[in-house]
C-alpha cells in the first residue's frame, strides 16, 4: 500500500506530549489525588494466611475508634450485591472474602472514615481467626492437583476470545491451551540432536508510582466511578453486571494514569469501591499504598520446559513447549495470557513439528495478570536462551543458527497463520550489525570478563477486539476526539490527535482529546497488549475520514467550488446562518479472527505481528558475579512511527523496566507471605542502573493494514532483553543461568559450580 | 503542644500562611488537604521515590517523611510556584526532551532538578545521576531526564520561557 | 497514625528530663526520617516525641579543633557533613561515602546523631566512623560521658545508650597521614541497602602497613571491627599474599548473616573480595586525602 494518503503533515512528527504542561506543573489529574465532597476513605483489612476458612472476624474494637463511620465485611456486601464475584475470565474473585481466604493479603474487611488516619488505625484493631488449610504455591505442583485452591470454577463469558473457557471442578487448571502441528514425537525420534531445558521466571509486579485508586459515588439512579483503570468500558460492563443495571446507569471516569503496565487492567478496586459506596450511601475512595500493590496483582511466574530436535544440517525439526503459568488465587486475565502467548511459545522459527501445552494454574498467591508483554517476555526468556544453548552445543554461530531457522514473511507460523509485515530478519541483522557481531570482541582481562548476546521475538496481538471513536468538528472548525484509550504515559492522546490532524489537515496540537468517560467516550476493549495504536488508531482514522467526507458533502451542498479551502467556520456559518452545528464522524474497528481449532491451529490468529529484539554487551566481575550492562541495544519493527520521539521513549522505558525484571526484581515469598512488600526491599531500576550506552532503533517498515502504516509499540522492548543478557553471560564466562533474576549471587554460584567448588546454601 | 491541633506559620510559595495540623500529619497531607496543592504526592511513602519532593528553606526534602509541624517558621516551595509567570526553564526542558511518560513522578524530578541547578549550574552526567538517584521513574524516562537537566541548566541562565 | 504529644524543648537538660526512660512510647526525634518510617509502618506508636531540633546551634556546629580533630554537633544533617570544607579536609572518606548514602532529600534531613542512635547495621557511616576511631559525647540525667562509636553499637538496632541519653557530639580524631576507603556493595539495584559494607583506615610507611582498622557492616548484625584481619595486615605490605591472609581472617571472624540481599555464604565471598579491594583502595589513596 502506498503512503500517498499522507497530507496533513502530522504523521512522523516528534510532537511533545499534548498534556506535557499539566504534567510538569503538577496539574495533571490522577484518581489517587482526587477528592469528592462528602467522601469517605476506606482502609482494607487483609488476610494473614494463604489459605483458610474464616472462623470469625471481630470488628467490634474497630467500630469503637472515634471517627469511624462503618466497618464492613462480606456479610454486608452480600446484602447489597447478591453475587459479589468479579473477573474478566472467571467470576471467581469476591469483593471481600466470603467464607475462605485464598492468599495472604486478600481483602477481608473494610473500615470507612472521613479521616484516612482513623480508618487506618481502626483497621489495625480488627481481629480475624482462620482455620488454616493446605496451600499450594508452585505452579508445577498446582498442576498435579493435590491441594485445590477453588472447589469450582465459574467462567465469565464476557470476552469474545475467551468463550471457550469451561466450568470445572477438581482441578487448579483454569485453562489449558494445546497446539499440535506435525508430529513432534516422530521428529524427535529421527533427530540426530535433541535438547531439553527448563527455565523459570520469578514473581514480579508493575508498581506504577500512582498506586491503584478508585472512588465510587453510588446513587439510586446511577453510579459514577472514578478509577485508575486501563479499560473503562470493561469496568462499566462488569459494574453493570454486578448491579443488574443497564450500562447507561454506570459511568466510569478515568483521568491520566500514573503508570499502568497492565496492572490497572480489567477490574481491580472498582467493585469494592462500589459496594462500600452502596453500603455507606456516600462517595467512597480506596487509594492503595505502595505496599498494597503486592497484594493486588503481579506478573505470572512461570516454568517452561522446552525441547527441540535438530537435524544434521542444523535445521530445527521439532519443538515441544510446556508452560505452567502461576496465576495466583484468582484467574484475572491469566487464561488469556496462557492462550495468547501460547500461540507463539515456539518462537520466531520455522519448525514443521510443534507441540505446545500452556497451563493457567491457580495457587495461593497474589493473583497474576498481564504485565507489559502478556506473557511473551517469560516465553522469550526460555526460547531464546534455549536457542542460544543449542547453537553453542552444536558449535554454531548463534546468529547464523537463528537465521537458518528464522520465520519469514509468507511462511506459516506455528498456528498456521501466514506471516505478513514482519521484519524479523531485519531486526536480527540490525542488532548483529550494531553489536559488530562478525568482528572480534574485547573479552576483558583479569577478574572482569566481557561478553555479548542478543535475542529476537515474535508476538501475536490479542484478537479479536473492538475499538470505537468519534470525531466531532465544531462550528468554529475546532475538532474534538472521543476515544476510550487510556493515556497512562504511552502518549496515546498525542498519537491519536496526530492521526485526526493528518486526516483533517490540521495541527495535532489543535485537536482536543476528551478524557475518558464512558458517558461520553465510546466503547474500547481496553488499553492493553500494544493494541491501541493499531485498533483505536484505525477507528480514529475511520471517524476522521467520515468527518472529512461529511465536510466534503457540506462544501458541495453549499456550492463551494471543487478544491475550495474556505475555512470550516465559514461553512458552518453559511449553512446555519450563525456559528452553529456539528459534523460528527464515527469509526469502528474490529479485525477478522478465526478461533483456533481443536489442535490450536488457525489461519488468522492476529491482525498484526509484533517483532523486536535486544542486544547487550556486558562485563562480569568473576570474583563477585556482578554483571554490568555496558551497552544496551533495542531494535523494533513498529511499522511507520506516528511519533518517533515517543516511540523511542517507549522502547527505552520498556527495556529499562525489563532490565529490573531481568537483573534483580523479585517478590520474596515465605509460606505465601510476601517478605519484601515495599520499595525499600523490592528495588526497581533507578538512575544508576541505566546502562551507559543505550541505543534504540526503529527499522524501516510499513504495516499495510495499520493506521498510516503503524502498529503497536508499548511492550516491544521487554521481549528480548532477559535472554540477551543470559546469552551474554554465557558468552563472557561460560555459565548458563536458567532462572530469573540474574543476580550477582546467581552468577557467582554458577561460576563456582562450574569450577567444581559449589557455594554452600546457608 | 498537646494532642489537639497545633498551629504552624510558614511561608508557602512566597505567601505567609498558617495551618492547624495534627502532630502526625506529614507535609504532603497538609499541602493537599489544607492548601489544595497536589503537585507533591505520596507514592512509595518511604522517601525513596521522590514524588513528594518539596523545597524547605531551599533544600529538597521528602514531604511524606517530614512532619508538618517542622514547617513552622520555614520557607516552603512546591512545584506550583515554578510556573507563576510562564513555565520555568526546568519545566520547559522536561517537555521538550520528552523527559516523562505517565508524569506522576515528574513534579518531584522537576523540583530536584531545580535544586540541583541551584547547587551546580553546569552539572555533568555523574552529578546529575548522583543527585537524582533518589528519584524513581517506573516508566524509566531516565535518559531523557538527564538530557532535560542539561537543557534546563543551559536555559536557566536565560530566565523563564513559555 | 494517631495523635501524639510533640515537645520541642530549647535546652538539652529539658529534653533529657522530658524522656521517660521507662516508657517505650516516648522517644527523642531528630531529623525523623527513620522514625517516621517506623511510625508509618505501625511498628512504633509514640505517645510523646521530644524533638531535638530547637536545641540551638551548638548542636549543629561542625568545627575543626586542635590538631585536625573534628567536632560535629549531633543535630548536624548529613548534608552539612557532605558539604563541609572542614570535613572534606579532615576526613574526606566521609564526603565520598555520603555521596552514595540514601538520597539527597534524606541527607538534608537525617542527622548524624540520629543515624548513629538508630543503629541500623546497613548504614554506611558507622563502619567508616569506627575505622576512623571516632567517638561520641553522650548526655544523660547524670551528666556526660564519651564512648567510641564501636562501643555505641551493641547489636541489631541496639545501642549502649540509656533511653534518656542523647548523643550530643561526634568527634573524629586527627587522621594525619592515615588513608581510608569505604566500599558499599549492593547485590541488585545500584541504589539499595548494601549487602556488605567494608571500611578501612590505615597508616603505612612506604609499603608497610603500620596500623589498620578494618570494619564490616550490613552483612553483620552491627558494624564490627575485624581485629584478626587487622593483625594479619599490620607489619606487612599490601601484597597479594598478605591480602589473601587478611581477607581469609576477615571471613573467619565475621559473623555473617543471610537476608534478602544475599546468603551468608555469598556475603562471605563478597567480604573476602572487598576486604582486599578496600585495603588496596586505601593504600592507593594519598595520605593527605584519606
Amino acid at each position: 500500500m502506498a503512503t500517498a494518503t499522507l497530507s496533513g503533515g502530522q504523521i512522523g512528527r516528534s510532537l511533545p506530549r499534548l498534556e506535557g504542561r499539566d504534567k510538569v506543573t503538577g496539574r495533571a489529574e490522577y484518581t489517587h489525588l482526587m477528592q469528592l465532597p462528602g467522601m469517605l476513605h476506606a482502609k482494607i483489612f487483609r488476610s494473614t494466611v494463604a489459605h483458610g476458612r474464616i472462623k470469625s472476624v471481630d470488628t467490634s474494637a474497630a467500630r469503637k475508634v472515634p471517627g469511624v463511620y462503618a466497618v464492613y465485611t462480606s456479610d454486608d456486601v452480600l446484602n447489597v450485591i447478591a453475587e459479589p464475584y468479579y473477573g474478566p475470565a472467571f467470576h471467581d474473585q469476591p469483593i471481600l472474602a466470603i467464607g475462605k481466604v485464598h492468599f495472604v493479603g486478600e481483602p477481608v474487611a473494610v473500615v470507612l472514615a472521613s479521616d484516612p488516619h482513623v480508618a487506618d488505625q481502626a483497621a489495625q484493631q480488627i481481629v480475624a481467626e482462620y482455620e488454616e488449610l493446605p496451600a499450594v504455591f508452585d505452579e508445577v505442583e498446582a498442576a498435579e492437583n493435590k491441594t485445590l485452591v477453588h472447589a469450582e470454577l465459574k467462567p465469565a463469558g464476557t470476552f469474545a476470545d475467551l468463550k471457550h473457557l469451561k466450568g470445572r471442578k477438581g482441578t487448579n487448571i483454569a485453562l489449558d491451551f494445546g497446539l499440535r502441528r506435525g508430529d513432534v514425537d516422530k521428529a524427535f525420534a529421527s533427530a540426530p540432536h535433541v535438547f531439553e531445558h527448563t527455565f523459570r521466571t520469578q514473581k514480579v509486579l508493575h508498581l506504577p508510582l500512582e498506586p491503584h485508586a478508585s472512588i465510587a459515588d453510588y446513587r439510586d439512579d446511577g453510579v459514577t466511578i472514578y478509577s485508575s483503570a486501563q479499560g473503562p468500558s470493561f469496568v462499566r460492563t462488569e459494574i453493570a453486571r454486578l448491579l443488574g443495571w443497564p450500562e447507561n446507569r454506570v459511568r466510569i471516569k478515568v483521568p491520566y494514569l500514573g503508570g499502568g503496565y497492565g496492572g490497572k487492567l480489567y477490574i481491580k478496586l472498582e467493585a469494592l469501591a462500589l459496594a462500600m459506596s452502596m453500603l455507606a450511601r456516600r462517595p467512597v475512595k480506596i487509594a492503595h499504598t505502595m505496599e498494597e500493590h503486592f497484594y493486588t496483582i503481579t506478573k505470572h511466574p512461570t516454568t517452561f520446559r522446552i525441547k527441540s530436535g535438530v537435524d544434521q544440517d542444523g535445521r530445527i525439526t521439532a519443538r515441544k513447549c510446556e508452560v505452567w503459568w502461576n496465576g495466583g488465587a484468582y484467574a484475572d486475565i491469566g487464561p488469556r495470557v496462557t492462550q495468547k502467548s501460547g500461540f507463539t511459545a515456539s518462537g520466531p522459527y520455522d519448525i514443521d513439528n510443534v507441540s505446545i501445552d500452556s497451563y493457567a494454574l491457580y495457587t495461593n498467591l497474589t493473583p497474576a495478570g498481564a504485565l507489559r508483554g502478556f506473557g511473551i517476555p517469560q516465553l522469550v526468556w526460555a526460547y531464546e536462551s534455549h536457542t542460544d544453548m543449542i547453537a553453542r552445543a552444536l558449535k554454531r554461530d548463534p546468529l547464523e543458527f537463528r537465521k537458518q531457522n528464522l520465520l519469514r514473511d509468507g511462511q506459516p507460523q506455528a498456528t498456521g497463520t501466514i506471516l505478513k509485515d514482519t521484519a524479523i530478519e531485519k531486526v536480527l541483522d540490525r542488532i548483529a550489525e550494531r553489536l559488530n557481531w562478525k568482528r572480534p570482541f574485547d573479552r576483558g582481562k583479569g577478574a572482569v570478563r566481557r561478553g555479548r548476546g542478543f535475542a529476537v521475538a515474535l508476538k501475536a496481538v490479542i484478537s479479536p477486539t473492538t475499538s470505537v471513536a468519534i470525531v466531532n468538528v465544531s462550528a468554529d472548525g475546532s475538532t474534538t476526539l472521543y476515544c476510550g484509550t487510556v493515556d497512562m504515559g504511552q502518549g496515546s492522546d498525542t498519537a491519536m490527535a496526530q492521526m485526526v490532524g493528518e486526516v483533517l489537515n490540521m495541527p495535532a496540537e489543535s485537536v482536543r482529546v476528551v478524557p475518558r468517560d464512558t458517558d461520553v467516550t465510546p466503547y474500547d476493549m481496553g488499553t492493553l497488549g500494544s493494541r491501541s495504536l493499531f485498533h483505536m488508531g484505525l477507528a480514529v482514522r475511520l471517524a476522521a475520514e467520515e468527518a472529512r467526507a461529511k465536510i466534503g458533502d457540506l462544501r458541495r451542498e453549499l456550492g463551494e467550488p471543487e478544491g475550495s479551502n474556505a475555512p470550516l467556520a465559514d461553512l458552518f456559518r453559511k449553512k446555519y446562518g450563525m456559528q452553529a452545528g456539528n459534523i460528527v464522524g464515527t469509526g469502528i474497528y474490529k479485525p477478522d479472527y478465526i478461533p483456533p481449532d481443536a489442535n490450536g491451529l488457525t489461519t488468522n490468529v492476529t491482525p498484526f505481528w509484533m517483532v523486536a529484539g535486544s542486544g547487550v554487551e556486558i562485563e562480569v566481575d568473576t570474583e563477585t558475579g556482578h554483571v554490568r550492562i555496558s551497552r544496551l541495544i533495542n531494535v523494533a519493527d513498529v511499522g511507520k512511527p506516528i511519533n518517533p520521539k515517543i516511540v523511542e521513549t517507549q522502547l527505552s522505558g520498556a527495556s529499562l523496566m525489563q532490565l529490573g525484571f531481568s537483573m534483580f526484581e523479585k517478590m520474596h515469598i515465605d509460606g505465601g507471605q510476601v517478605t519484601n512488600a515495599s520499595l525499600a526491599d523490592y528495588k526497581i531500576p533507578g538512575m544508576h542502573d541505566v546502562p551507559p550506552v543505550m541505543e534504540n532503533e526503529i527499522v524501516d517498515t510499513y504495516q499495510t493494514n495499520g493506521p498510516f502504516g503503524a502498529k503497536g509499540v508499548g511492550e516491544l522492548a521487554t521481549f528480548g532483553l532477559s535472554p540477551a543478557i543470559a546469552n551474554a553471560i554465557d558468552d563472557a564466562v561460560g555459565v548458563r543461568l536458567t532462572e530469573l533474576p540474574l543476580t550477582a549471587e546467581a552468577v557467582f554460584r554458577a561460576l563456582r559450580a562450574k569450577d567444581n567448588k559449589p557455594l554452600g546454601d546457608e | 503542644m498537646s494532642l489537639a491541633a497545633i498551629t504552624i506559620n510558614f511561608t508557602l510559595n512566597g505567601r505567609l500562611v498558617s495551618a492547624d495540623v495534627k502532630s502526625y500529619h506529614n507535609v504532603v497531607e497538609v499541602l493537599q488537604t489544607q492548601f489544595a496543592l497536589f503537585g507533591a504526592r505520596e507514592s512509595c511513602g518511604q522517601g525513596l521515590c521522590g514524588c513528594c519532593t518539596v523545597l524547605v528553606d531551599g533544600r529538597p526534602v521528602s514531604g511524606c517523611l517530614h512532619l508538618a509541624v517542622f514547617l513552622d517558621g520555614a520557607e516552603v516551595v512546591t512545584v506550583e510556584h515554578l510556573a507563576t509567570a510562564g513555565l520555568d526553564p526546568v519545566q520547559q526542558a522536561f517537555i521538550e526532551c520528552g523527559a516523562f511518560q505517565c508524569g506522576y513522578c515528574t513534579p518531584g524530578f522537576v523540583m530536584m532538578t531545580k535544586a540541583l541547578i541551584g547547587q551546580h549550574p553546569d552539572p555533568d552526567d555523574e552529578q546529575i545521576r548522583d543527585y537524582l538517584s533518589g528519584n524513581l521513574c517506573r516508566c524509566a524516562a531516565y535518559p531523557e531526564i538527564v538530557n532535560a537537566v542539561k537543557m534546563a541548566a543551559r536555559n536557566s541562565k536565560a530566565g523563564p520561557t513559555g | 497514625m494517631m495523635a501524639f504529644e510533640l515537645l520541642e524543648p530549647a535546652s538539652l537538660k529539658d529534653a533529657i528530663a522530658l524522656i521517660d526512660p521507662d516508657d517505650p512510647e516516648v522517644r527523642p526525634i531528630a531529623g525523623g526520617t527513620a522514625l517516621m518510617l517506623m511510625m508509618k509502618a505501625g511498628v512504633f506508636r509514640p505517645r510523646r516525641l521530644v524533638s531535638l531540633r530547637k536545641l540551638g546551634e551548638a548542636f549543629t556546629c561542625i568545627a575543626a579543633v586542635s590538631a585536625g580533630e573534628l567536632t560535629i554537633g549531633a543535630m548536624a544533617p548529613l548534608s552539612a557533613l557532605e558539604h563541609s570544607p572542614v570535613v572534606a579536609r579532615g576526613a574526606p572518606v566521609i564526603v565520598r561515602t555520603l555521596r552514595r548514602l540514601s538520597n539527597v532529600r534524606v541527607r538534608n534531613v537525617a542527622t548524624i546523631g540520629g543515624a548513629l542512635a538508630h543503629a541500623d547495621p546497613h548504614m554506611d557511616l558507622p563502619p567508616v566512623l569506627i575505622a576512623l576511631g571516632a567517638t561520641i559525647s553522650v548526655a544523660g540525667p547524670d551528666g556526660e560521658r564519651t564512648m567510641g562509636v564501636e562501643e555505641l553499637l551493641t547489636g541489631y538496632y541496639e545501642t549502649s545508650l540509656a533511653k534518656n541519653e542523647l548523643i550530643t557530639q561526634l568527634h573524629i580524631p586527627a587522621q594525619g597521614e592515615a588513608r581510608a576507603a569505604y566500599f558499599k556493595v549492593t547485590s541488585g539495584s545500584a541504589d539499595d541497602w548494601p549487602s556488605l559494607g567494608v571500611a578501612v583506615a590505615l597508616r603505612a610507611e612506604g609499603t608497610i602497613v603500620k596500623s589498620a582498622r578494618i570494619v564490616v557492616s550490613a552483612a553483620t548484625a552491627k558494624a564490627t571491627r575485624l581485629k584478626a584481619a587487622e593483625a594479619a595486615l599490620i607489619g606487612a605490605g599490601a601484597d597479594d599474599k598478605t591480602l589473601k591472609k587478611m581477607a581469609d581472617a576477615a571471613v573467619d571472624e565475621a559473623d555473617i548473616i543471610a537476608d534478602l540481599r544475599g546468603s551468608a555464604s555469598y556475603k562471605r565471598e563478597l567480604l573476602r573480595v572487598y576486604a582486599a579491594r578496600a585495603v588496596r583502595s586505601a593504600m592507593q589513596t594519598s595520605g593527605a586525602s584519606l
